[in-house]
């Protein structure tokens, strides 16, 4: 039965054995080294405490999962080297059953029961704002990876590392079309067909204003309730409009099944887009042959060439695969998960303070350089800027095709 | 009984004192969610473990609550406090209209009220999600102000939780304990029965709904605001309702503070198991623990707890020789026949699907007379028992009781007139003592005495009976003589003016026979007048002043029993045609 | 927007059938176990769902055909309702009872479920997925169409076993009224066993075509229990008919709404129906 890296206890280790350092370590890991000042590579002292909640158990482990993941490796690498400030990094993960209420108690209980020194987000949007209520309420920085609905991130000292951009309504369906306009033959006609879950629904409204504005025309506009089973009378809804591009507001399995269903049917969307699909599921299944997406990371040129990427790569999908899932490749959720992880990171490491005010301070007014790209927040509700990417299944991969600035190198959006 | 509601207080008081002790606030959340499923699992236990409908909808109400609160309070400004009783009041409507509708509806029991209020979940849940009330995005509560009644925020959840959890339990022990619980525990063991003893079943079910989807929303509009992000998605599935279905048969459904106890073990267990490192694991623990208790303690924890307390009380009350029937007062005499007739059926029909069971039935019964109603199987005798109890209503014709047309009431009103009936298969409440049995109809029929004087009035029948020494056994210890006679006591308990008995010396052996024969005379001589269906001839005989004869539905004779029994059409219809 | 187009309509028809077969495929072994042996059986989910995954394992893994699977997992999962039986009835337990332990085992099966598999999804590859069949304008895919094959003729097959056999018969006598069938020399423990053997295979048969269909991941559980319990209580428990019946009732209304109007609407329209049905005659469907 192969288990689950599932809670790491990181001791101060005299480590006997001889390792190397891995070329393509980042900056940042010198930068660690710095502050230790003693011949010895290994942190000591104290436990750094870094607590957080993550969705273990429910429907919404099966992302959740790669978030626990990224954060023992990044738990990993930060102790072979120097740790934080020095000491070693303890992550505290609770379980909290994919339930928001039980996100927020337990946050509460890291805080005042646990009392770890810093935060990390949980899974999911839901979860995220109970927590941001807690660490509202105690006065903690909260850096999190998954939040999908910028305008509810009131509080001022929470940092975002999914660099949705503060208004995506508005600014990613652009992005989107613009990438599509450099195509020989650009829609015309377009589907919106979306779930009515919080973080996708506002999306797909933001896409119908986008067509409206480019002087497109919207051909069918569905809404379905999350938890919809049957996708047979939508696709062929679609089928029936003939759209030229068909915009999904999918989240999660949706965007597999309606896919299935319109296979039934024998219809393939001439372009088709999918807003936050399960990116293994996505992948893999024959018929999403040329799906686009939306990304902030993928696993080529030039994104790898950021600090810390190739080497994380590399071991996220060692241990995906050493895990047994699936699906080991890095795309938004794991890359989200480590900057999130390197934002913290760089804000001890600069302030060399654990004082939450310290580091809300530093990270409003300074850059970060991660995986993603740098990462600022000095926005609105600390939203910086929109690194949103346009990506898209070709044989079998996930490939970011615009713009042109992030896209795999010589890759092009890919029509029939 | 005072003791309760002192206890509840003394606890309130003290855990009210908590977040003074400076504890880290996990604690008081984490008391907050128990306080929250104790509200919710209780809540449900009053309409759902009481009167055994099961409602799977428990999910709506809570829902309907939240959404209140959350729409007055981010979008109309309303202060927080202030939208809990509006949610309450929301939720009672929607509660009484779906149980107007569908508790009027004979067939919706069981398993299909489950049903109904399973769908209605989704049917809320849907129109929520696509109207403006939601509309997709949710509702979104962190700007609302939370009140502050405790030292932080946490410790402000704490308190309403603890002033929920304690009013709800309040609230349930009261009605376990009232008239109104009495009758939801007799229509939870059979609900036709109850109505026919007098319990105003429709009443009873509105009300006990009404107040269990009270709470229910007043639960959800405070947690509205502890989660601060509402969506219809999260809120408006099975989970709720399984959930407190769980937490109640863990603790035991029959008991005011069983669901109580169900929803402090299962959220602490679910709390137990939230460390990272095993959370699988955990999970799988908690599930068999879940089992393990249930194997052990079938009726839930408090239900088991409870029914060993029981057994040990009944068991210790000393057993007399034999069935004694004690003479309690000095027989009276015989009171004369009135001219008055205290019941009169006129032209009634009844038919089943084609088949007429009554056909221009005219009944006459005097007061202080015992009218024999005699005939062959299937002539129409148990219909009119039905019929004039209230378990139907007659197609045609009139019924007039005491100067009043009982056709078009239903039966508790009828019970309530003085009308009473044993059945022939007796049905007592199988989950009830015996002694509460026969309170049941002295607290709903004619008598309609409060609780302590219903198990005074009930202990005098017992008596009466010969059943007093079992009156804490529960029915089914019981053989099938003391099972009639305990019809015989229910049905004398409710002191009513017409007493209907329904075929009740079928299967006693003859001394029994003699005995109930003796017992019938008193009960007429104490004032009843009694309509006394039967095939023993030797009773029919020695007991009725007049007697009326159905065939096919039919009254074909009437008369004294010398009269009647002579004639061979009568002689025909009961033994058929002689063929030479 | 004018009228939807006539193929439009009979393809969500269509559409609404099939699901309405796995409602009914689900939903049987549940009714059967509910009417017949007075147990709410929860756990049905769960086996079926660990019916899909060692279907996906041993088509993924073993390269075995999905269907042939079912050699194996037939017989394993009727010994597995065998066993269950044999526990409730060793420790007489309730219907309410039975929720309560079932629904424990449910969370035990789930969490063995993710930690073999883990929590990520699963997908069954297979030749059947992508085979489809067409008649006329309409589609009809091969595993929706093997689903409906399979459900109808399970039903047909426990509905004339109940019927005409004499351990059907049995069967009814002994859950109608238990002291009197074994009086009539019935005996009950054997049948409650065979019938528990059956209804956990006919799990297991679920979960066969869910792995065909549809992409796993172990929370997906709790996905089906709301309106498989709809179906079961629609249908009348304990009559084999009910449930594919009450499930095509369910898909197909869902399904036609959702083709004339907004999807999100869909599930208010089945649900009221149901209602609405239920009230006017609530004694049979």
């Amino acid at each position: 039965m192969r288990a689950l890296a599932i809670h790491k206890e990181e001791v101060t280790m005299r480590s006997t054995t001889v390792r190397h350092l891995v070329g393509g370590i980042a900056a940042l890991a010198c930068a660690l080294a710095v502050v230790a000042g003693t011949a010895s590579a290994a942190p000591s002292g104290p436990p750094i405490r870094i607590g957080s909640t993550l969705a273990l158990t429910g429907p919404l482990a099966s992302t959740a999962l790669v978030h626990q993941l990224v954060g023992d490796i990044y738990v990993e690498q930060i102790n072979k080297k120097n740790g934080l400030l020095g000491r070693p990094v303890e992550w505290i993960v609770k379980d909290d059953q994919s339930k928001p209420d039980l996100a927020r108690t337990l946050y509460e209980q890291l805080i005042t029961v646990d009392k770890v020194d810093l935060l990390m987000g949980p899974y999911a949007t839901g979860a995220i704002l109970s927590a941001m209520g807690v660490a509202q309420r105690y006065n903690k920085v909260l850096v999190h990876h998954t939040f999908g609905i910028p305008s509810l991130a009131k509080y001022d000292a929470q940092f975002p590392t999914w660099s949705l951009g503060a208004d995506p309504a508005a600014t990613f369906p652009n992005t989107l079309f613009d990438a599509l306009a450099t195509t020989p033959k650009p829609p015309k006609t377009v589907a919106i067909v979306t779930s009515k879950f919080p973080s996708v629904h506002f999306m797909s409204l933001g896409a119908r204003e986008a067509v409206k504005k480019r002087g497109l025309q919207e051909v069918v506009f569905l809404e379905w309730d999350f938890g919809n089973r049957d996708f047979g009378a939508i696709a062929a809804r679609v089928k029936d409009a003939n759209p030229d591009l068909v915009w999904v507001g999918a989240i999660g399995l949706e965007g597999n099944q309606l896919l299935d269903a319109m296979k039934k049917i024998d219809y393939t969307p001439p372009l088709h887009f999918y807003m936050y699909p399960a990116p293994g599921p996505m992948a893999q299944a024959p018929e999403a042959k040329n799906a686009l997406a939306a990304t902030i990371f993928e696993e080529h040129a030039p994104y790898l060439n950021n600090p810390g990427a190739a080497e994380f790569v590399k071991l996220f999908n060692e241990r995906a695969a050493k895990a047994g899932l699936p699906y080991t490749a890095v795309e938004t959720q794991a890359a989200a998960s480590y900057s999130a992880w390197q934002v913290l990171d760089a804000a001890v490491t600069a302030t060399k303070s654990l004082d939450d005010k310290v580091l809300a301070e530093w990270l409003r007014k300074n850059k970060v350089d991660t995986i993603q790209g740098k990462l600022r927040f000095d926005g609105p509700s600390n939203y910086g800027d929109d690194l949103m990417a346009v990506k898209q299944v070709q044989n079998g991969r996930w490939v970011t095709v615009w713009p042109k600035s992030v896209a795999a190198p010589g890759a092009t959006l890919m029509t029939k | 009984m005072n003791r309760v509601y002192a206890a509840l207080a003394i606890a309130g008081a003290l855990l009210a004192a908590v977040p003074l002790l400076g504890l880290p606030l996990f604690y008081e959340s984490f008391c907050y969610l128990v306080f929250h499923w104790i509200v919710l699992a209780t809540s449900w236990n009053i309409l759902s473990g009481y009167s055994g409908y099961f409602s799977f909808g428990h999910g709506a109400f809570f829902g309907a609550g939240m959404y209140t609160t959350a729409t007055l309070a981010s979008r109309f400004d309303v202060p927080f406090l202030w939208t809990l009783p509006a949610a309450a009041l929301v939720a009672v409507l929607l509660g009484l209209a779906l149980g107007a509708v569908v508790f009027r509806v004979r067939g919706v029991r069981g398993e299909l009220f489950a049903l109904v209020t399973l769908a209605f979940t989704f049917v809320v849940g849907t129109i929520i999600l696509n109207t403006r009330i939601d509309g997709g995005p949710g509702i979104y509560l962190s700007a609302v102000p939370i009140p502050k009644i405790g030292p932080s925020p946490a410790s402000t959840f704490y308190l309403l939780g603890l002033a929920a959890a304690l009013a709800t339990l309040a609230i349930a022990y009261g009605i376990y304990r009232s008239r109104l619980g009495v009758g939801l525990f007799a229509i939870h063991d059979d609900e036709d029965v109850a109505e026919v003893l007098g319990v105003p079943t429709f009443r009873c079910k509105m009300v006990a709904f009404g107040v269990s989807c009270g709470l229910a929303a007043i639960a959800g509009g405070i947690h509205a605001l502890f989660i601060s992000y509402v969506t219809a998605g999260d809120t408006f599935t099975i989970t709720v309702p399984l959930t407190v279905v769980l937490m109640s048969v863990l603790g035991g459904t029959r008991h005011w503070a069983g669901p109580a106890v169900g929803a402090t073990i299962i959220t602490a267990l679910l709390y137990a198991f939230t460390a990272g490192d095993h959370a699988i694991a955990g999970k799988a623990v908690f599930g068999g623990v879940l089992i393990a208790v249930i194997l052990f303690m079938p009726q839930g924890v408090l239900g088991t707890l409870v029914a060993r307390r029981r057994k040990r009380r009944a068991s210790a009350v000393p057993v007399p020789a034999a069935d004694a029937m004690m003479e309690t007062r000095p027989p009276r005499e015989a009171r004369p026949i009135g001219p008055e007739r205290i019941l009169v059926a006129h032209g009634i029909r009844k038919a089943f699907r084609g088949v007429r069971a009554l056909e221009r039935v005219d009944i006459d019964v005097r007061e202080g007379e015992i009218l024999g109603l005699v005939g062959p199987n299937g002539s129409g005798k148990s219909t009119f028992v039905n019929l004039v109890s209230g378990h139907y209503r007659p197609d045609g014709g009139e019924l007039v009781f005491a100067g009043e047309d009982i056709a078009h009431h239903d039966a508790h009103w009828i019970a309530r007139a003085g009308v009473a009936r044993t059945y022939q298969i007796p049905r007592p409440f199988e989950h009830l003592t015996v002694l509460d049995n026969v309170a049941v109809p002295a607290m709903f029929g004619a008598a309609h005495l409060d609780r302590d004087a219903a198990l005074r009035e009930a202990r005098r029948w017992l008596e009466f009976t010969g059943l007093a020494d079992k009156a804490e056994w529960l029915p089914e210890d019981l053989n099938l003589h003391q099972r009639k006679f305990l019809e015989l006591a229910r049905a004398l308990a409710s002191r009513p003016r017409l007493l209907l008995l329904d075929e009740v010396l079928s299967g006693l052996t003859p001394t029994e026979i003699d005995g109930a024969i003796r017992l019938i005379r008193r009960i007429r001589d104490e004032g009843a007048t009694i309509v006394f269906v039967e095939h023993v001839m030797r009773a029919v005989w020695a007991l009725t002043d007049r007697i009326v004869v159905l065939d096919h539905g039919q009254v074909i004779a009437e008369g004294t029993a010398e009269e009647v029994m002579g004639r061979s059409d009568v002689v025909t219809a009961f033994l058929g045609k002689a063929h030479a | 927007m004018g009228l939807p187009s006539l193929s439009l309509i009979a393809q969500s028809v269509l559409s609404g059938v099939f699901i309405g077969a796995l409602y009914g495929l689900l939903g049987l072994g549940l009714s059967l176990s509910w009417g017949l042996l007075r147990q709410i059986n929860l756990a049905h989910f769960a086996l079926a769902f660990l019916a899909a995954y060692l279907c996906y394992q041993l088509s993924t893994v073993g390269g075995i055909d999905p269907l042939l699977t079912l050699v194996v997992i037939v017989p394993g999962f009727f010994a597995l309702g065998v066993a269950m039986q044999w526990l409730f009835a060793r420790f007489e337990i309730t219907a309410f009872n039975s929720l309560l332990v079932t629904f424990g085992l449910t969370v035990i099966v789930e969490s063995l479920i993710q930690s073999i598999w883990t929590a990520d999804f699963r997908r069954l590859e297979s030749t059947y997925g992508n085979a489809k069949f067409k008649l006329g304008f309409l589609y009809i895919p091969a595993p929706e169409l093997l689903t409906l094959v399979l459900s109808l003729s399970l039903a047909f097959s426990m509905w004339a076993a109940l019927r005409y056999t004499d351990i059907g018969k049995a069967l009814r006598a002994a859950a109608e009224d238990g002291p009197i069938a074994t009086a009539f020399g019935v005996n009950r423990q054997a049948l409650a066993l065979l019938l528990s053997g059956a209804c956990a295979a006919l799990a297991g048969v679920a979960g066969v075509c869910i792995a065909l269909s549809y992409t796993l991941a172990p929370a997906q559980i709790y996905g089906w229990i709301g309106v498989v319990f709809a179906a079961v209580m629609m249908g009348g428990l304990g009559r084999p008919l009910g449930p594919i019946v009450a499930g095509i009732v369910i898909g197909v209304s869902e399904s036609v709404t959702m083709a004339l109007t907004s999807p999100s609407w869909a599930p208010l329209v089945s649900f009221s129906l149901l209602i609405v049905v239920l009230l006017v005659r609530p004694s049979r469907v």
